[in-house]
């Protein structure tokens, strides 16, 4: 196998484990936007899909491109049902300010780590606000967008365990390079 | 949580694609703003594609929703029967009420030779899907364009009007609810007759803008839908109004889409409006003062027929034009058959529907 993958020049487990951010983002956006509540529409959904894209942008960010982000932000908008593009420039947006401000997130711990989460959230809903606004020329009620950034922090504590329990049992192990 | 993050702190070198991607999402908005059809026609096919999927997640979640949401009426059960029986008695006297009027106002018809209602035909939609989202509040139904369906029509449920469709796929349709922040939809105010925009702005109360100035709206007032714009049919019942508590007013609505699980789509469609038949004092030449022409004979109109001025041989002595001016007329006074305007008979809905 390993003479196969040096003849090839690339290893299947390690594109498997390249793959594993961008796939667990899609999967967080199709979770984030199936049309299902527990809570009959009272809450909104979290926004699932930001959460594998500020983690693995801090913990590995070669496996998080700007193209792999962009793409998640079209399936979620795509899946969203809102104005086009909304979400894509919000994530976009929101990973630009990641790389900018790399060191003082990758700084972050324990707790500090969610409220690094809650800045890229923050960023991500207030973008998103303002195209909309953009988009409808009114501005739309605070409280939704509020609502949701509140909600998707929250779920980032439990999130971000299996984040990581992804990357240290999956991702690791399948990168010879890790 | 942090201890097994190892921290790659070099930049990802991404600048340049960074900078193309963000190019590409601005490209994306302006794009989906200018023209949506293509992300539109995605979604339809996605929610096409997992309408099994869906039906089949969503009866168990929506029934544990359902089990919360009426926990707390278990110990209420006593006092809510109570109530709902003298309110049985109530309705049940507006029922006789109601019908008695009904048959009254039918006579009324008949004897002023009203225009009657346009008859409204539905479809019965099952909620396979809903969400709330920060910009978008939407149901998923599980009948489509296969079924008769069509952006625009309304969604109502039992108790009244929840939104209107705003995609249709071939076997799924989305519905814009009224809370939505791009539904605007004209409504009446009871009594008065007051004309009013409801306007969702994603709340639980969309807002009223009444248009007439002079209008005074009380809360406790009910709305229904005016029908103006011919997309949804008027009276359909829609809330009631309230104070904000800063001077506005809002909508409580009636339906409640959190808890609806089967909606009628409603298909309106207005009869198209006949116009008045032709007399002779309508043509330009009596308008002119002059003396009417006869409307053309139908058989005359076929391609087949021969132009009859440019079949006609050269006047012999051409200094006669009251000849030429005055033969119509005599045609006119001896043919009283093609006096016979075109044919009167109404348009079929087929013709109707195509010409749309």
């Amino acid at each position: 196998m390993n003479a196969l993958n040096d003849r090839l020049g690339w290893s299947l487990p390690s594109t498997l484990a390249a793959a594993i951010p961008f796939i667990c983002a899609i999967i967080g956006a199709i979770i984030g936007n199936m049309p299902v509540s527990l809570v009959g529409g009272v809450l909104p959904s979290p926004l699932f899909a930001l959460m594998p894209i500020y983690f693995w942008s801090l913990v590995r960010p070669d496996l998080m491109p700007p193209w792999a982000v962009f793409t998640i932000g079209v399936v979620q908008d795509l899946l969203g049902g809102g104005a086009p593009g909304v979400w894509t420039v919000a994530f976009v947006a929101t990973y630009a300010l990641i790389d900018r401000e790399r060191d003082s997130f990758a700084g972050l711990a324990g707790f500090g780590a969610v409220l690094g989460f809650a800045g890229a959230m923050l960023t991500a809903g207030l973008v998103a606000y303002l195209i909309v606004a953009f988009y409808y020329f009114r501005f739309p009620p605070l409280s939704p967008i509020v609502i949701e950034i509140v909600v998707s922090v929250v779920f980032y504590i439990p999130a971000a365990y299996i984040l990581n329990f992804i990357h240290q049992k999956l991702v690791g192990p399948l990168r010879s390079d890790f | 949580m942090a201890n097994g993050w190892k921290i790659a702190r070099g930049r990802g070198n991404a600048q340049l694609p960074l900078a193309i991607v963000a190019i590409l999402a601005i490209v994306l908005v302006l794009a989906g703003r200018a023209q949506s059809t293509l992300f539109d026609r995605a979604r339809t096919s996605f929610s096409d594609w997992t309408k099994p999927a869906l039906t089949w997640i969503s009866a168990p979640l929506d029934g544990a929703a359902n089990w919360f949401h009426n926990f707390g009426h278990i110990f209420v059960v006593y006092q809510d029967n109570l109530k709902l029986k003298q309110e049985n008695a109530r309705l049940r006297q507006w029922q006789n009420a109601a019908l008695v009027l009904n048959e009254r106002l039918k006579r009324y018809q008949l004897l002023l030779n009203a225009v009657p209602d346009p008859s409204l035909s539905s479809v019965t939609a099952r909620v396979i899907g809903r969400a709330s989202r920060p910009f978008l509040d939407t149901m998923i139904l599980d009948a489509g364009k296969s079924n008769g369906i069509k952006p625009g029509e309304a969604v109502v449920d039992d108790r009244g009007m929840i939104g209107r469709i705003f995609l249709a796929g071939n076997r799924t349709s989305w519905v814009l609810l009224l809370t939505d922040l791009n539904s605007r939809i004209p409504v009446m105010i009871q009594p008065g007759h007051i004309q009013a925009i409801m306007a969702g702005d994603n709340t639980s109360t969309p807002t009223l803008d009444t248009l007439a100035q002079r209008a005074a709206p009380k809360p406790g007032d009910q709305i229904v839908t005016s029908g103006d714009g011919g997309l949804i049919p008027p009276g359909l019942p829609v809330g009631v109004v309230i104070s904000d508590g800063s001077g506005g007013l809002r909508v409580a609505l009636l339906a409640d889409s959190a808890s609806s699980e089967d909606v009628r789509v409603v298909d309106f469609k207005i009869p198209p409006e006949q116009p008045p038949a032709p007399s002779p004092d309508d043509l330009p030449a009596s308008a002119a003062g002059l003396k009417p022409e006869a409307p053309p004979a139908p058989q005359t109109l076929t391609p087949l027929a021969p132009p009859p001025v440019l079949a006609a041989p050269p006047l012999p002595n051409a200094t006669k034009p009251s000849a030429l001016a005055t033969k119509p007329a005599n045609a006119l006074a001896t043919k009283p058959a093609t006096q016979t305007p075109p044919n009167q008979t109404p348009p079929s809905d087929d013709d109707d529907t195509a010409n749309q």
